[in-house]
């Protein structure tokens, strides 16, 4: 079990580099740089700019020193925040992306997960049709349009709510759903189909023919099978949720990691730019070994491979 | 000790085939004709575009900003005297176009790529996969903005062509994935071992025997790409990068409409709602294609 | 002596896509305390479905158990509440069912699985019930229960997980177990091992057994009365040695005499019943078996057959045998 963990880690790191080198070519392929400005800089400026960031070494150079910097935890000044660490920029907008991140991921579950399985049981009832429509629903439209929706009734019309900004409940309630809605309908579609699925196993039918309490196969026998692929689909659904926090970040004006890269890659920060993606592709490669491991814990057909 | 036990004989009822099957199944599903319907009326609108509506998408007429819905202009202008309503089917031509047409360079990639690492196996599988790990663990969404900012600052920036490839390099990889599995999966099946026992070679069986079987799943996964594809398409216009104005772009109208939202809250509104119910159309499409291609579900 | 079990008139249906199955019309059958019997017809012939029937763990969308009675220890078992008939099940009736692999949950350990029944039927605390659990996986014959308890379904072989499901069965000593197929998803090397088993346990606590096969060879070892089935009905029953010799249904007969023989030489033909079983939604007006039967007269195509007694014990539902006439039987016997 350890192996397969340093094993997975291992394969992380590697494809995190192979993430940072491509990132980093294609910067490099965008035309312009850092010092666009709109009324253009003297060459002499630019050049004398480059040399003192280092962006007149060849690449492979360049690489290698950011490379190297990594290891020690240093990402790099940013070129659009003169004299800011890359880092502290990151770790300034960290804290609100993660909240915004976790609560909409325990709120998703909160509501798909007991729905889904609400739907399974009670099927071809009122719920399991309302279940159905609404997940395909909040599966289908973007977190993105949604929040524009959301907003346009909300605040525009009802004035209850504020449109950006972080840090009272009011601001974070819009936000918070609009992430959750994909994943809280995913979760509830998979559940769903899973929870039928199980209920339609052998052992099931076992289990009641030991006269056990409708309760109890329901919980010990049906839910811990059902919530297997619940997990499985976790990571891709945590994989959404950051690339998807982002948007949400530019849409509510929040201002965490999303809305500084965004804001990094029009102003060809490299740094940041390059910064961000770490973030980005380090969170998911985390969150996808965390939900592997989850997943073996829960289902013991796996932990003996 | 052996039985005479014969198996319950089904007496000739109605023929079945899957895709005869599938094609009733779809048919009895409202929802899925619902967005079907829309997929078309939309398609329609946007095609006859230039005869629904006397103004071209870019038409500026500044004696009539920020409009309200009227008469002389359907749903409204804009801040620069646009047309809302031409905007917004012109604007369907743009996300119509992106969903479909990148769906082909997917395929063309990923269809490929998946049967030759399904069907070689070994080493060729191998490292064909590690790639598809590679890209996969790269949050697709922000290797499209990497690849549209690329091509934004090159003299195709913001042409749709190059929207089409960004979005379309990035979206094959799930595709290869599905192809490989499926291939995998039918390739130990008793039919593949007839055809290769009647001497068909590898890209034969391939062709005839595996890729129309592993044909069901990838019909509704490209279904569902698409309207991620139109999606994508939305945010990169909304962020900046994606096609470059005056080309009209549901994206690109509700970044527009985003300053205005409190006062001129409807110029938001029909863009987020004509982008909904397309991802809808489409999403309602593939459910149906998914469940009625599902052999299991016959009750 | 009354019986155990009395199945009286059972009738269930199911709803399909293409019309009403009629699974089992009319099935009447009773088991006495420790006796064997046999409930024999090929697939698809209503015997699962009558004894699912008997502790109501039918689907009930799209079954439905019509009407019939099923006497148990006083008491019509149809007409109990779920909270009584939960009671019966596990503790008074239990279940071994046909497939091995995908009747144990995957996830539970097999103590967990065995112990469960005992906590809830016998109030057992947890030790004390994974201590009978390991005296249990000991009597049905697997080695290291110590630590085997603690391991998942999917470590164990085909045959071992089919112990363990009679090890479940016979947890709380009920006095009726209904074996449905247990052996047919095993080795044929298995199966006797577990008929063993399964009958030297039903001697052991004088537990009555429903034996549900289609392997005649099994029957006519372990059981004391058979009962044969045959589209949704019994077709005849009586005890399993006359039922052998001298069968009074010419499907019986059929089924004997497509078993191959090892005392007769191996050039001779196999002899199937010829044709298929019925439709069981759209049944024939007379005799079910009569499109495939050698011997039937005119009448038989028309009036649907009744069971009587037409030998001392030995029930038939077959006009041609109700006259007196066996021409399935060979003169020697």
């Amino acid at each position: 079990m350890f192996r397969y963990i340093v094993k997975r880690f291992l394969w992380l790191l590697l494809v995190l580099v192979v993430v940072l080198l491509i990132t980093f070519i294609l910067m490099h392929l965008v035309p312009g740089g850092p010092w666009d400005r709109e009324k253009a800089l003297a060459p002499k400026v630019v050049a004398a700019l480059n040399k003192r960031y280092g962006l007149d070494k060849p690449l492979w150079e360049q690489f290698v020193k950011y490379m190297w910097g990594i290891l020690h935890g240093d990402l790099g000044t940013s070129y659009s925040y003169a004299d800011r660490n890359v880092t502290s920029i990151l770790l300034q907008g960290l804290p609100k992306t993660a909240t915004l991140g976790i609560l909409a991921f325990v709120f998703a579950q909160a509501i798909g997960i007991p729905f889904g399985m609400a739907a399974a049981l009670k099927q071809n009832t009122a719920v399991d049709y309302a279940s159905v429509l609404f997940s395909t629903i909040f599966a289908s439209i973007p977190g993105f349009v949604l929040g524009i929706l959301l907003m346009i009734l909300l605040s525009v019309v009802l004035h209850w709510l504020p449109t950006s900004g972080w840090g009272s409940p009011q601001q974070i309630i819009m936000p918070v759903i609009c992430l959750a809605a994909l994943p809280a309908a995913q979760s509830a579609r998979i559940t769903r189909a899973s929870t039928l699925d199980v209920m339609r196993q052998d052992y099931v039918r076992t289990a009641r023919s030991k006269g056990l309490q409708e309760n109890v196969v329901r919980v010990r026998h049906i839910f811990r099978n059902s919530l297997i692929p619940v997990v499985t689909v976790a990571g891709p659904e945590l994989a959404n949720l950051v690339t998807g926090s982002f948007i949400i970040e530019n849409l509510f004006a929040i201002p965490g990691v999303g809305r500084l890269f965004v804001q990094g890659i029009g102003a060809r920060d490299y740094s940041l730019i390059m910064g961000g993606v770490l973030f980005y592709a380090f969170t998911i490669a985390i969150l996808n070994l965390a939900v592997d491991l989850l997943y073996a814990a829960i289902d013991p057909r796996i932990r003996y491979d | 000790m052996a039985v005479a036990s014969q198996s319950i004989a089904v007496p000739v009822r109605a023929h079945h085939t899957l895709w005869g099957d599938a094609i009733v199944r779809l048919r009895r599903n409202k929802l899925a004709m619902a967005g079907l319907a829309f997929i078309i009326l939309l398609s329609v609108v946007a095609i006859l575009a230039p005869l629904l509506t006397p103004y071209g998408f870019a038409d500026q007429n500044y004696n009539d900003i920020l409009q309200g819905p009227s008469w002389k202009h359907l749903l409204g202008t804009d801040q620069l005297g646009r047309d809302t309503f031409a905007r917004l089917i012109y604007g369907a031509r743009t996300s119509l176009s992106v969903g479909i047409f990148t769906q082909f360079i997917v395929l063309c990639i990923g269809l490929p790529l998946g049967a030759i690492a399904g069907y070689a196996g070994g080493r060729t599988d191998n490292f064909i996969m590690r790639f598809v790990d590679v890209m996969y663990a790269f949050p697709d969404l922000l290797l499209v903005i990497l690849l549209s900012s690329v091509f934004y600052g090159t003299k195709f920036g913001g042409s749709i062509y190059m929207l089409f490839l960004a979005i379309g390099l990035v979206a094959w990889v799930n595709i290869s994935r599905l192809v490989r599995g499926q291939i995998l999966s039918l390739k130990t099946r008793d039919f593949v071992s007839a055809a290769r026992a009647m001497g068909g070679m590898g890209r034969y069986i391939t062709w005839r025997h595996l890729l129309p079987n592993a044909l069901g799943p990838v019909i509704v996964s490209v279904t569902f790409n698409i309207p991620r594809a139109i999606f994508t398409e939305a945010a990169l216009s909304y962020i900046g990068i994606g096609v470059k104005p005056p080309t009209p772009s549901w994206g690109a109208m509700i970044q527009d409409g985003f300053n205005l939202i409190f006062a001129k809250p409807y110029m938001l509104l029909f863009p987020a709602i004509a982008l909904a119910l397309l991802m809808l159309s489409f999403t309602f499409l593939g459910d149906g294609l998914r469940d009625a291609l599902d052999p299991k579900l016959r009750r | 002596m009354k019986p155990l079990l009395q199945v009286s008139n059972l009738t269930t249906h199911f709803d399909t896509q293409d019309g009403i199955v009629k699974a089992v019309e009319g099935v009447s059958y009773d088991v006495n305390v420790g006796e064997t019997i046999a409930l024999v017809g090929e697939s698809g012939c209503g015997k699962t479905v009558s004894a699912l029937s008997i502790v109501r763990l039918i689907a009930e969308p799209p079954g439905k158990i019509v009407s019939g009675e099923v006497f148990f220890e006083g008491a019509d078992l149809l007409k109990l509440s779920q909270d009584e008939i939960r009671k019966v099940r596990g503790a008074k009736i239990s279940m071994i069912f046909q497939e091995p692999l995908t009747s144990l949950n995957p996830v539970l350990t097999i103590g967990r699985q065995l112990s469960e029944g005992l906590e809830y039927h016998k109030q057992l605390s947890s030790q004390d019930a994974e201590r009978e659990a390991i005296n249990l996986l000991k009597m049905v014959g697997i080695p290291h229960p110590e630590t085997r308890i603690h391991d998942y379904p999917h470590q164990f072989s085909g045959g071992m997980r089919q112990r363990v499901m009679i090890a479940i069965a016979i947890a709380c000593k009920p006095p009726l177990v209904i074996a449905d197929e247990p052996t047919t998803a095993v080795d044929v090397t298995i199966q006797a091992q577990l008929l063993e088993l399964i009958k030297g346990i039903s001697r052991e606590y004088n537990t009555a057994l429903i034996l549900i096969t289609h392997n005649l060879g099994v029957v006519a070892r372990y059981a004391h009365r058979v009962f044969v089935m045959y589209a949704g009905k019994i077709v005849e029953y009586g005890t399993a040695l006359e039922v052998y010799h001298r069968p009074l249904h010419p499907y019986t007969a059929g089924l004997l005499a497509s078993v191959p023989r090892l005392d007769e030489p191996r050039k001779t033909r196999l002899l199937p019943i010829k044709d298929q079983p019925p439709d069981l939604i759209a049944l024939p007006p007379g005799c079910a078996f009569y499109a495939r039967c050698d011997h039937a007269n005119d009448g038989c195509g028309s009036k649907k057959p009744v069971l009587m007694e037409v030998a001392k014990g030995h029930f038939s539902a077959c006009w041609v045998a109700q006259k007196g006439l066996k021409p399935w039987q060979k003169k020697s016997s």
